[in-house]
């Protein structure tokens, strides 16, 4: 007997045919299967009906009504999401101008406004550095030929080193699975120097450290791509100690609310409970307010979730367990009361609207009956 | 600085001139630029920019999240949280993919955690819109499908009204990615490829989901036939 039909497609049995039906009812099978499947079903009654039963199942759903449709009938709620979130990016960028202070700031903005004079002042300040400094430096070939020096993991920076140092760049090279790999940092200092490691070099560490706790010396984004590569490695207690600096003290808006999102795997211990409780009472930032309480709420499912219970036959995979609620852990946990009571004040009374409405959003997910 | 002469173009256009109706035409040029340019822009910290994005996409945004949450307020959160992550993520966007794809893979990953959260909480998963609208005396959808359509009979109605209810019965059972790709595939009529590179999966996985969503369903409506 044949396994090609008479278009010529290959045969398929009803088995193979009843998976491909709701997806040729969608159009979402590959013309094979689809010669194959109208094959079939021309000899196949009982698969015919099954296709006919599908296609009525698809009609009905094209008729019902969504629920977009019937929530937002006028596009207010589009409105009031789009002034929510003005409302919320202008919150977050005010207080970013006030640290937009940088060294020679005068300088840049007159330099702005002046491209020709500031090229042509440039030119003749290079022209005169190099003249100048030819006459400084030794002749000495093998003085003038150096750069970059390369540091292995064994070559310890001093303090000192680290005191003069400006970062210039870092640069992530992730392996090919995904996971942090190797990372380049450059360093300004008397000597230049490219440190090149991963997280388990002592002096990787201790530069990107110092660079997290030392914030008023270094840009916004190279803190930022330090916490990036902390991250990794937040069981280390020296790096989370980092990262809580940072989540307190940072002057960015920003850094602080990546200082915390960094700290979301650890959320539930005692000394990141409170470095985030600190940030939900005393931030300015409306915006690190709401990481806070999305990290809250993290932190209180952590602590209330049962990991490592196997998962029943048939039990969803996607389905996180969560055995206990929050009103539970209250009793028992006074930091957990202290969470609730911070989110219940800023429910009440935070100047930020999209605050209260997450802050009372948490406390439905977390809160005990009484709060709801 | 000079203006780009479509700025000054359009300046003149609307019979204005001087710098301060200059910069305002660049802003209202906004909406002509295409995707890519306004990603730069927006990445360049233009919020004239990032929020033109926002507009362009912000109604599939908030449809998606209704269909899959439900609630309003919950919709209005994950729209919050998604686009939040989209202003402070958009300097790590790098072109690999569309902007549309980039941002439905942050949506649906918001929308997952939230529906995730929810099921996590039987307190939680109640309320939902059909259910609500039932019990509030809101028209059945057929009845006001009648008035355009007056073919349809009364044991229609009420065969859809049957349906209706026990599909979204049905909906609540099934886990959230199954939800999301149903969603994603017959509301939004994305086809599989795509819902897999918004969620970051394969395309087999998403087919899988899929497959399981439409069984549970018709077992849920099989009585009905």
């Amino acid at each position: 007997m044949s396994v090609f039909g008479s278009n010529g497609a290959r045969k398929m049995n009803c088995d193979e045919v009843a998976p491909l039906l709701v997806f040729l009812a969608c159009d979402e099978v590959t013309a094979e299967e689809r010669a194959g499947i109208e094959s079939h079903i021309m000899e196949c009654a009982e698969c015919r009906a099954q296709l006919a039963e599908v296609g009525e199942f698809q009609d009905n759903l094209a008729t019902l009504p969504q629920s977009a449709d019937e929530l937002d009938r006028t596009g207010t709620l589009l409105a009031q999401c789009r002034s929510e979130l003005s409302e919320t990016l202008d919150e977050m960028a005010a207080p970013v101008e006030q640290e937009s202070w940088r060294p020679f700031g005068f300088v840049r903005r007159w330099m702005a406004l002046r491209p020709v004079w500031s090229a042509a002042g440039l030119l003749a300040a290079g022209a005169i550095l190099g003249v100048q400094l030819l006459q400084w430096l030794p002749t000495n070939d093998s003085n003038l030929n150096f750069r970059a020096v390369n540091v292995s993991a064994a070559q310890k920076i001093t303090n000192e080193q680290l005191e003069k140092m400006a970062v210039s760049e870092i640069n992530f090279a992730p392996n090919s699975d995904g996971t942090p790999g190797t990372l380049q940092v450059q360093l300004r200092a008397e000597q230049p120097v490219v440190l090149s490691g991963n997280l388990d070099d002592s002096d990787m560490r201790r530069v990107l450290t110092y660079v997290v706790k030392n914030s008023e010396r270094f840009d916004p984004g190279v803190r930022l791509d330090c916490l990036d590569a902390l991250r990794a490695k937040i069981g280390d207690a020296e790096i989370r100690d980092a990262l809580l600096d940072a989540a307190r003290r940072d002057k960015n808006p920003a850094v602080r609310m990546k200082a915390l999102e960094s700290l979301r795997e650890v959320a539930s211990e005692q000394d990141v409970r409170d470095a985030v409780l600190e940030s939900l009472e005393e931030d300015t930032n409306p915006g690190v307010r709401v990481e806070a309480i999305n990290l809250l709420v993290r932190s209180l499912e952590m602590e209330s979730g049962t990991p490592a219970m196997p998962p029943s036959p048939g039990a969803n995979s996607d389905v996180p367990m969560v055995a206990q609620t929050a009103p539970a852990l209250a009793e028992s946990d006074p930091s957990v009361r202290r969470v609730l009571r911070a989110l219940e004040q800023l429910r009440r009374n935070d100047p930020n609207h999209y605050v209260r409405l997450r802050s009372a959003a948490a406390l439905r997910q977390i809160g005990p009956a009484e709060v709801q | 600085m000079p203006l780009p002469q479509w700025a000054l173009a359009l300046a003149d256009s609307a019979g204005k001139s001087g710098e301060h109706q200059a910069v305002l035409a660049t802003v209202t040029a906004l909406p002509e630029l295409d995707e890519r340019a306004l990603v730069v822009e927006a990445q360049a910290g233009n919020r004239a920019a990032f929020e033109e994005l926002v507009r362009r996409f912000d109604r599939d945004v908030l449809r998606l999240a209704l269909n899959l949450m439900k609630r309003p307020e919950d919709a209005r959160d994950v729209y919050q949280e998604a686009f939040l992550k989209v202003y402070r993520n958009l300097h790590r966007f790098r072109f690999e993919c569309s902007f549309y794809t980039w941002l439905y893979r942050i949506v649906t990953n918001v929308c997952l955690d939230h529906l995730r959260r929810r099921q996590a909480r039987p307190e939680d998963q109640a309320p939902e819109v059909l259910v609500n609208r039932q019990e509030e005396g809101t028209r059945d959808f057929f009845e006001v499908q009648r008035e355009h359509r007056p073919a349809l009979d009364p044991e229609r109605s009420l065969i859809g009204k049957e349906i209706r209810t026990r599909l979204a019965k049905a909906m609540e059972r099934l886990s959230p990615r199954e939800r999301v790709v149903f969603e994603m595939k017959h509301y939004q009529g994305l086809k599989l490829r795509a819902i897999g590179d918004a969620l970051g999966t394969t395309e087999e996985t998403v087919k899988n989901s899929l497959f399981r969503a439409t069984r549970k369903l018709r077992q849920e409506l099989g009585e009905l036939r």
